[in-house]
């Protein structure tokens, strides 16, 4: 009896040691509040953002609204950046301490909050909007629209023109496919002769590489599990970084080289990355963060010359969602702010600050070549203006995993632990282990 | 049960206030121990067997997560690479953390700095020692390579970038990280061996090596069983060392079943599926711990 009792008092031991070892430390949410007062004026909506130092345009849209209705404020919470919003947001909303108003940071975790059930219906704010707002049909499930967009990048391909002249290349003209861009990257290197400075650079993100490839290639579909299409985009970007034309993966993620440090301080004289870099490069300048140059955009790189005349290319619409935990007297007011966050007036307000804005329209498009720093050369306009942007990934509730199990094989391939071939291969055998076997 | 009534009755009530006393002096650790760690626990006992994607109810959906578990093969990655990570790292912290609690149990000067100093790793913020770290092993640009090519050595290893080094490099930050939590532990136990041991043995003629093994080791058992199966357990479930370090490695070379949970989790938003694979890792850990119980147990025996 007392020997089966020590015994089991040792199991209990053991196992409450096994237990403190998995324990796991959990990281603090902010909290928010929803500083309300009752359905008279004045209203107090919270909205979530991030990093608001460097990215202006949540401010601005708060501002920008409050102007035009003065009996609703907006207060915007500062949320952690990059993966770590979305984390955040989720805690938050499961704890019910998340703001009134949020934003969609990426469209790959849209259908993680719909599907939660943590955005409101806004079908009667999206039917006021006319095709002028792009992206609004991204965010519609099922007949409904629950949140409406703000914001809709593409991704361009940013030269300096200082550098290409130095090198004595010629400037993109608008025509390029991806032999010419790839043809110019190793001319420049060549041109520019300097250790430090590189053809072209290709940040660490896997859309850098599949995002175009999702976008161009004909047929494309990530849920299907075939990615054979993205052979060519990634022979072509290892043969970059072997040439030496751009930055090797390996180098740029162990030193953490960020892209607006590499294109501002003329590192590297062409990069392609996404629209919203405009206005940070502009507000680098601004703090001596970057250097002064002349610079512009062009379209990025095709597959071939059909698609010249509406250059395809991808990038997700940003949105606005209202949080369905939001007292029933604020509903209105914040549904007023999402009927005026993809109209024009905000799209101006948004291009005053570099931001490509959902709504498109020519007073938007002026309004933002008006801008101070901004290249006002006509293919920058071009590029600003023409193209056609497809989202980075379908909205399904497979994306996300899939999304992993192609992160996992764009690190395998740019580090050059593993060939193309093996890592297509692979990455396709898992995803139809993973995801589409279930 | 008439005769000693009176004597029988003391020794009972003085049994049960022994007892009381007992309870009341851990009761505040066990009731904070109990609110935020036994019951999130149960909690993902009975997550492991529901889909949940952590808004709304969750669904009971039985044995179906570790169906999908034991077919996927990522978590068979995970699982390799979590048992190869602790494989090796637990024998090398082991020996690097004893070595140096036997180096600084002497009469040095500056023994304390050097205490302290050994210890600095272990508080140091994991996210700094894993830039740090990072920049070190950067293939081309790095010291470690740089040295490494000094010595004489043409093809200096990938270390993070490559998927064969990426876990030697993970273990190798690892075991630097912890050696000095280890070694305070391994420095307690090295006070209680009795010096009259080490003489007898230096007057029967053994050498230093001799000491170590037929005195020290010995004496140091019940320090050496704590401290690895505290290493043991610490080791299984690594999380934020390769998180910050290497998010999982080139591919899939450093991805651990601690990540693999947070992955199901955080990222793709199936808590049930990946409770079930916390589960499996308890599992796998109570296991260990079981047997290098009974091991010691019958050593000791």
């Amino acid at each position: 009896m007392k020997h089966s009792m020590k015994w089991g008092a040792g199991l209990v031991a053991v196992a409450s040691l096994a237990l403190a070892g998995c324990a796991s430390n959990g990281d603090s949410t902010t909290a928010t509040e929803s500083t309300g007062t009752s359905s008279q004026d004045p209203v107090t909506l919270s909205m979530a953002g991030w990093s608001l130092d460097s990215t202006p345009e949540f401010q601005t849209l708060a501002d920008a609204f409050h102007a035009a209705n003065p009996d609703i404020t907006i207060e915007v919470n500062e949320y952690k950046s990059g993966d770590d919003y979305d984390t955040q947001m989720i805690a938050d909303l499961a704890a019910g301490s998340a703001p009134d108003l949020y934003v969609l940071k990426t469209l790959k975790n849209f259908f993680t909050y719909q599907d939660g059930g943590q955005l409101l219906d806004v079908s009667d704010v999206a039917a006021n909007y006319d095709s002028s707002t792009n992206g609004l049909s991204t965010y519609a499930v099922d007949g409904k629209t629950f949140a409406v967009p703000y914001r809709q990048d593409s991704w361009y391909l940013y030269y300096d023109k200082d550098l290409f002249d130095q090198a004595g290349v010629g400037y993109p003209d608008g025509t390029w496919t991806w032999d010419d861009y790839a043809a110019a990257a190793g001319e420049l290197k060549v041109g520019l002769d300097g250790d430090d400075v590189f053809g072209t650079y290709q940040h660490g993100w896997q859309s850098t590489v599949q995002g175009l490839a999702n976008a161009q290639s004909p047929g494309a579909d990530i849920l299907s599990g075939d990615f054979g299409y993205m052979k060519p985009f990634y022979d072509r970007a290892v043969a970059l970084q072997d040439n030496g034309a751009q930055v090797d993966f390996n180098t740029l993620s162990t030193n953490q080289l960020s892209y607006q440090s590499q294109f501002g301080t003329q590192k590297t004289a062409m990069l392609i990355m996404g629209s919203w870099y405009v206005g940070a490069y502009l507000t680098q300048v601004g703090t001596g963060d970057a250097l002064e140059f002349n610079w512009g955009i062009a379209p990025a790189p095709q597959l071939d010359a059909s698609t010249t005349s509406n250059p395809v290319t991808f990038a997700d619409p940003t949105a606005i969602g209202i949080n369905p935990a939001i007292d029933d007297s604020k509903v209105d007011a914040a549904k007023k702010f999402l009927a005026f966050i993809g109209g024009e007036e905000a799209g101006v307000a948004l291009a005053n600050i570099g931001i490509t804005s959902a709504y498109a329209s020519e007073t938007v498009t002026a309004a933002y070549f008006a801008l101070d720093g901004v290249p006002n050369d006509d293919l920058s306009k071009f590029t600003f203006s023409t193209h056609e942007t497809v989202p980075e990934n379908p909205v399904s509730a497979d994306t996300a995993a899939v999304q992993s199990i192609l992160g996992d094989m764009h690190s395998a391939i740019m580090s050059e632990g593993t060939s193309v071939d093996d890592a297509i291969a692979e990455a396709e055998a898992r995803v139809k282990n993973e995801v589409l076997n279930q | 049960m008439s005769v000693g009534e009176a004597p029988v009755k003391i020794r009972r009530s003085g049994k049960a206030r022994n007892k009381a006393v007992g309870w009341m002096f851990i009761l505040p650790n066990f009731v904070g121990f109990a609110i935020l760690t036994l019951v999130p626990i149960l909690v993902l006992f009975y997550m492991a067997f529901t889909e949940w994607n952590i808004f709304g109810g969750s669904e009971w959906v039985g044995l179906e997560n570790f169906r999908r578990l034991f077919g996927d093969a990522s978590f068979y990655k995970a699982l390799t690479n979590t048992l190869y990570y602790t494989g090796l790292h637990v024998p090398l912290t082991l020996a690097v953390s004893l070595g140096l609690a036997i180096l600084l149990n002497s009469k040095l000067r500056g023994l304390a700095f050097f205490r302290t100093a050994a210890f600095f790793p272990y508080i140091t913020s994991i996210v700094a020692v894993a830039l740090v770290w990072n920049m070190l092993f950067s293939p081309d640009s790095g010291a470690i390579n740089q040295g490494l090519s000094a010595l004489g050595i043409d093809n200096p290893p990938g270390w993070t970038t490559s998927t064969t080094w990426a876990m030697p490099a993970v273990i190798i930050v690892g075991t630097w990280r912890e050696a000095g939590y280890y070694m305070l532990l391994f420095l307690a136990g090295l006070q209680t061996v009795p010096r009259e041991l080490y003489e007898a043995a230096f007057s029967d003629g053994a050498n230093a090596w001799q000491r170590f093994i037929h005195v020290t080791l010995p004496c140091l058992r019940p320090t050496t069983y704590f401290v690895t199966i505290l290493l043991t357990i610490q080791s299984l479930k690594v999380f934020d060392l390769v998180l910050v370090m290497t998010n999982g490695g080139p591919g899939q070379a450093t991805l651990v079943l601690a990540q693999f949970t947070y992955q199901k989790g955080f990222i793709e938003n199936q808590f049930g599926y990946g409770s079930s694979a916390a589960v499996v890792l308890f599992l796998i850990s109570l296991a260990v711990t079981i047997f290098q119980f009974l091991y010691n147990k019958r050593r000791d025996a």
